[in-house]
C-alpha cells in the first residue's frame, strides 16, 4: 500500500472540471513528478489533496486514513506537507523565525530536526538567518519556502514548481537539494515544467491533461508515450495516418 | 547582513543623496522583527519600572496623577489591543466596548449581588473574553476592514443595549460602585495606593505581552498575522488561533475595564462608544502595537498631550488628528518603532547581532 492514495478525485469550480477522477499512487521512498500543460490540474492536485481547497469527489488516503476535506492544518501535522507556486514566506519575519515557526509545529510529536538551525544549515541559509524574510532575493526566498516546509518534519513533500523563477544555475543547485531528501525519509512529490530536470530528478512521472491521468511510469517511458507527446506538442500527423 | 527592508544592500556604494534617504529609512522603518539585545531590553524595563513606581513621590500634584491612573488603564486594555492587532494582525474599532463589558459586569455584580472588586474582577474578565470570542466569530470568515466595520458595529450596538437597559444598567445615568476592598494596611480611597493599584496590573500587563512575545505562542499568531494560507499550511490552526487571541484580548480590556470602574466610581455608556473606542485605536497605532512599550507610549501621549499643550477637547482632536497622519506618513511602525530606530542609529549595526529572539522592542 502506498504513503499517499488518491481515489477518484474530483474538482469543480462551478461549471469547470479541473480534477475528473484521478487515482494516485505516491510512495515516500523516491521522486515522483507531475507534469502537464498549463491548466490540466496539477496544482489543483496539490490544493484539494493537502485540504487548501474542499473535494468535490472522490478520496485521499494518507497512511491508510482518509483525509479528504479533514482541514490544511490536519494534513500539515501528519507530516503531508507542500509548498506553494508563489514563493511563500512570513515576509516581516526573520528568516529564523520563519522557520522556527514551522519547526515548533513540527516538533508536536517528535519532529527530526534537533533545532530549526540544522534545516537552514541544510538548504544553505544559514548565513541569512538574521535577514527579514521579505528582503531576501527570489533564489533564497525559494529556499525559505523549502525550509519552512522541511520543518514540519514532512514524511511526503509536495512541491509546487520549486525551481519556478530560478536561473539554471540556482535550479541546479535547488534539484541537487531535492534529490537529497527521499534517502532521508522524505518522500518528495513534485511539479514543475522544466522537462530535462524532471527526467534527471524524478524515479517516476506523472501527467495530466484535462484533469484526468494520461501517463505514467519511468520518466523515458513516458516521454516516449504517444498520447504524451500529443499533449505537448500537438497533434502527430504521421500517427494520425497510421 | 541588511538590517530592515528597504536599506538591504545599498549602504556604501551609494551617493551622498541616496545615502541620506537610507538613513531616513533606517529612521523610520518598521523593525519590530530585528531583537534588541537581552541587556538594553532589561535596562529599559529597569528604568521605566522605577520612574513609574517613583510617580507619585515627585509631586507633580493630583491632577497629574489622576491622568496618569487613566493613562495606565487605559494602557492595559490598550495591549489586549496590541495583541490582537500588532501579533495577530486584528484591528478593532471597538475595542471600548470590550472594556465596558468588563466595566458593566463588575458594577451590575456589585450593585445586584454586593461582589467587591477583587471577586468580581474575575467574573468580569471572564465575560470580556467570552464576548471578545463571540464578537470575532465573523474574523473566520472575513477579515481586514470588513471586521472592522463589524467591530463599530458592536460597539455601537453594546452602547444602545446599556441606554436602554432601564435601572439593571443604570440606563444613560449609569452605574455608581463603592471603592475598592481594602486590603490588609492598604486604603485604595488614596489616589496614590489606586495609583499602586493600576500600576501593579499594568506591570502584570507588561509581563504577560512580553512572555506572549517571545513564546511559541507570539510566533503562531505573528505568523497568521504575516500568511494565513502559509500558516494553515505548516499546521498551525488558524480559526482557532484568532478565537483565541480576541478571547485573551478580551482579559486585558475586562481588567482595565474594571479598574477604569474602580477608579472612577461611575460608568455610564458613553465611556464606552465610538470616540472612546476610535481613541483607542488611534493610541496603539500612535504608540506602535508591535512594540512592547508601544500601546503604553500611545496612551501617554493621547492622554498628557492636551495637558501639556493646554488644549481643549475640539484642538485636542485636531492634534491627535495631525499626530495620526505623521505618524502613518512618517513612522508606519509608530512611534515605539521610532524610538527604537534612533537607538539603533547610535548603536550602530551591533543591534542586529544581539541578544535575545524575541522580536520585539
Amino acid at each position: 500500500m502506498a504513503a499517499l492514495e488518491v481515489r477518484g478525485l474530483r474538482k469543480q469550480f462551478g461549471g469547470v472540471v479541473a480534477l475528473n477522477g484521478i487515482d494516485l499512487d505516491i510512495d515516500t521512498d523516491r521522486v515522483v513528478g507531475i507534469v502537464g500543460p498549463n491548466g490540466s490540474g496539477k496544482t489543483t492536485l496539490f490544493n484539494v489533496v493537502t485540504g487548501v481547497h474542499p473535494a468535490t469527489g472522490g478520496t485521499v488516503f494518507w497512511q491508510g486514513q482518509d483525509i479528504t476535506n479533514i482541514g490544511a492544518h490536519r494534513i500539515a501535522r501528519k507530516r503531508l506537507v507542500r509548498t506553494f507556486q508563489q514563493a511563500m514566506s512570513f515576509p516581516g519575519l526573520t528568516v529564523d523565525e520563519n522557520v522556527r515557526i514551522a519547526w515548533e509545529q513540527g516538533r508536536r510529536g517528535g519532529g527530526r530536526w534537533a533545532s530549526p538551525g540544522l534545516i537552514l544549515d541544510f538548504v544553505g541559509l544559514a548565513p541569512l538567518g538574521k535577514a527579514i524574510a521579505g528582503s531576501l532575493p527570489f533564489g533564497s526566498l525559494r529556499r525559505l519556502g523549502l525550509a519552512v516546509a522541511l520543518g514540519v518534519s514532512p514524511e511526503l513533500l509536495l512541491l509546487d514548481e520549486p525551481g519556478a523563477g530560478l536561473n539554471d544555475s540556482e535550479a541546479q543547485a535547488f534539484a541537487a537539494v531535492i534529490a537529497q531528501l527521499p534517502p532521508q525519509g522524505i518522500g518528495v512529490c513534485l511539479i514543475d515544467h522544466d522537462m530535462d530536470m524532471m527526467s534527471e530528478l524524478c524515479d517516476r512521472l506523472i501527467v495530466l491533461d484535462f484533469g484526468t491521468k494520461i501517463a505514467e511510469g519511468p520518466p523515458a517511458e513516458v516521454l516516449a508515450d504517444p498520447k504524451v507527446r500529443e499533449v505537448y506538442l500537438g497533434p502527430d500527423k504521421n500517427a494520425a495516418v497510421s | 547582513m541588511p538590517m530592515t527592508d528597504n536599506s538591504a544592500g545599498k549602504i556604501g556604494a551609494a551617493p551622498e543623496g541616496a545615502r541620506a534617504r537610507d538613513r531616513l529609512a533606517l529612521l523610520t522603518a518598521d523593525n519590530a522583527a530585528v531583537p534588541l539585545p537581552a541587556s538594553v531590553q532589561a535596562i529599559t524595563a529597569i528604568l521605566l519600572a522605577a520612574l513609574l513606581i517613583a510617580l507619585p513621590w515627585l509631586g507633580l500634584g493630583y491632577r497629574f496623577l489622576s491622568i496618569a491612573i487613566t493613562t495606565l488603564y487605559t494602557a492595559i486594555g490598550l495591549y489586549g489591543l496590541g495583541l490582537q492587532f500588532g501579533q495577530a494582525g486584528i484591528m478593532s474599532v471597538g475595542h471600548a466596548a470590550l472594556m465596558g463589558v468588563g466595566a458593566y459586569a463588575s458594577a451590575i455584580l456589585s450593585v445586584q449581588l454586593d461582589l467587591g472588586f477583587w471577586t468580581s474582577l474575575p467574573f468580569a474578565m471572564a465575560l470580556s473574553a467570552i464576548v471578545g470570542g463571540v464578537i470575532g466569530l465573523p474574523t473566520l470568515r472575513v477579515g481586514g476592514q470588513h471586521y472592522i466595520i463589524i467591530t463599530f458595529c458592536f460597539c455601537a450596538l453594546f452602547v444602545i443595549v446599556l441606554t436602554n437597559g432601564g435601572t439593571f444598567t443604570g440606563s444613560a445615568t449609569g452605574l455608581d460602585v463603592g471603592s475598592v476592598t481594602p486590603l490588609p494596611g492598604i486604603n485604595f480611597d488614596k489616589l496614590s495606593n489606586n495609583y499602586y493599584l493600576v500600576l501593579a496590573a499594568l506591570f502584570l500587563a507588561l509581563a504577560a505581552t512580553h512572555l506572549i512575545g517571545i513564546s511559541r505562542y507570539g510566533r503562531t499568531l505573528r505568523a497568521i498575522r504575516e500568511n494565513e494560507q502559509l500558516a494553515r499550511s505548516v499546521g498551525i490552526n488558524v480559526d482557532l488561533h484568532k478565537l483565541g487571541v480576541l478571547m485573551v484580548s478580551g482579559l486585558f480590556a475586562g481588567l482595565a475595564g474594571v479598574l477604569q470602574l474602580y477608579y472612577l466610581r461611575h460608568i455610564s455608556p458613553t465611556l464606552f462608544g465610538a470616540f472612546p473606542s476610535l481613541y483607542l485605536a488611534l493610541m496603539v497605532m500612535l504608540g506602535g502595537a508591535r512594540y512592547l512599550y508601544g500601546p503604553l507610549i500611545g496612551a501617554v501621549i493621547v492622554n498628557f498631550l492636551p495637558e501639556v499643550l493646554n488644549l481643549d477637547p475640539v484642538d485636542s482632536r485636531i492634534a491627535y488628528g495631525v499626530c495620526l497622519l505623521l505618524v502613518i506618513l512618517l513612522l508606519p511602525g509608530g512611534v515605539g518603532a521610532g524610538i527604537k530606530n534612533i537607538y539603533c542609529a547610535i548603536a550602530g549595526g551591533s543591534v542586529t547581532q544581539g541578544g535575545g529572539a524575541n522580536g520585539r522592542a
